[in-house]
């Protein structure tokens, strides 16, 4: 696994202006008292293709344990975020079509076809915020509001992710 | 052994993938840790910080709003200040105001639209009209003091005469000395004003402060006027030549009181049978 030193700082860019966008702008975001907005996932999703598993998961752990610390929830964030990404080589395989494609890439939208994109980014923000949701609301009485949060929180987030990547296109 | 071994590093990533999941729900489980109340929350200094820097950006964009709320605290704070004050005059311990009295005064929050200091005669324009309960005739005054008269009101907008105008006299109290003579602009700098009808008699100290009197129904008494500046005297005369500082900054007025007293057609309708009288 060797990543040129440009890949390796665009990488770290990326991750660390996803997560301050979570951390600072959108932390209190909620669109009619329903969707949240979890943009850090992108951290996750747009690690190299090939980044191994063990690598994922520590990441997506330092990652959910740094969005835990502002929403002081120590743990939640963490266990749903490595819970997506033990998911995310699966999703990644059975979602985008790696045929005729430098099998080392970012998985960036220019690099793919947005119905594929959009498919793998949606897929893993359904496991990443129901397991939040879930976590965070512990008890089924709650059912139905719950599971409007979550449907509307994946539209809000895939959304996000889907636009922000417009915009940091190499 | 050896197959044993095999199996964890075939499966290390499900391993591990098990493990960090029981950590993360040993903390959610153990809300009251010692981690967590140590160094996963916001009053971690770092995380602190940053909401900090964040909340600093996010300051700006809603200083408006901010502005808007601190001056209609002020006029609460003034109402009940005055209303206070106005419970205990000066007065022999014999004179009780009554609370009609002591709460004749009622304040409205108003914007500057407009604002113009450099003429001889200087008009302000706020946001508020009849609609809001302005009449001509009010008391204008800022957070600093005095500011003016409403002149004219239309449904939403009024024009003040500034005390920036020639024609404005305001019954004026200086602290210390104790007397009370009339302050009017004499239409040069827009800081100061001239404080006339002072008897030379009298001594005056620098920096004495100067209120509105209890002798104007249109102030509540007490609102700084400003301060001395310079005391003069004028050979001819029998008064004092003193120069103030305003203590109202009319280059940047942005939000005023309109001051409603609400006794004032009683007082005033009593004071005119007297003239008619006469």
């Amino acid at each position: 696994m060797t990543m040129t030193l440009r890949e390796i700082v665009r990488t770290t860019l990326l991750f660390v202006f996803y997560l301050a966008l979570q951390i600072l702008l959108v932390r209190n975001l909620v669109l009619f008292d329903y969707a949240f907005c979890f943009v850090y996932i992108a951290c996750i999703l747009m690690l190299p293709l090939d980044t191994s598993l063990t690598v994922l998961l520590v990441t997506a752990f330092v990652t959910g344990l740094i969005v835990d610390t502002f929403y002081n929830t120590l743990g939640m964030h963490a266990a749903a975020t490595v819970l997506m990404a033990y998911f995310r080589p699966v999703i990644a395989r059975t979602q985008i079509d790696q045929s005729g494609q430098e099998f080392r890439t970012e998985v960036m939208l220019q690099d793919l076809e947005t119905g594929q994109f959009f498919r793998y980014v949606f897929i893993l923000a359904l496991i990443h915020h129901t397991a939040l949701f879930f976590i965070e609301a512990s008890t089924i009485t709650l059912l139905m509001p719950t599971l409007i949060r979550i449907g509307a929180s994946v539209l809000f987030t895939t959304i996000s992710i889907m636009l922000l990547t417009f915009f940091t296109k190499r | 052994m050896g197959e044993l071994f095999d199996f964890i590093v075939r499966s290390r990533n499900f391993i591990l993938f098990v493990l960090l999941e029981v950590i993360c729900f040993y903390f959610i489980i153990n809300t009251s840790n010692y981690w967590s109340a140590t160094y996963f929350n916001t009053s971690n200094r770092y995380a602190a910080q940053m909401l900090a820097w964040s909340n600093a950006v996010g300051e700006y964009t809603q200083l408006r709003q901010v502005n808007a709320d601190l001056a209609t605290e002020n006029q609460r704070l003034n109402q009940e200040l005055t209303r206070l004050k106005q419970a205990q005059p000066a007065a022999p311990a014999q004179y009780k105001a009554d609370s009609l009295f002591a709460n004749r005064f009622k304040y409205t929050v108003a914007k500057v639209v407009n604002n113009t200091t450099q003429f001889a005669n200087n008009y302000i324009t706020i946001d508020k009209g009849t609609d809001d309960g302005i009449q001509p005739g009010m008391g204008v005054i800022s957070p600093t003091g005095i500011v003016g008269k409403v002149k004219i009101c239309n449904r939403h907008f009024s024009v003040i005469t500034s005390i920036l105008h020639s024609e404005f006299l305001v019954s004026s109290k200086l602290i210390k000395a104790n007397e009370i003579g009339t302050a009017r602009w004499d239409g040069v700098d827009p800081n100061l004003v001239k404080l006339r009808d002072i008897s030379r008699i009298k001594p005056v100290s620098k920096g004495d402060s100067v209120v509105t009197s209890e002798f104007n129904s249109t102030f509540p008494p007490g609102i700084l006027v400003g301060r001395v500046r310079s005391v003069g005297v004028e050979p001819n005369q029998t008064f004092h030549d003193i120069t103030l500082n305003l203590s109202t900054n009319f280059g940047n007025l942005a939000f005023v009181y309109v001051v409603q007293n609400l006794l004032r057609p009683e007082q005033e309708q009593l004071e005119k049978q007297l003239e008619a009288e006469k």
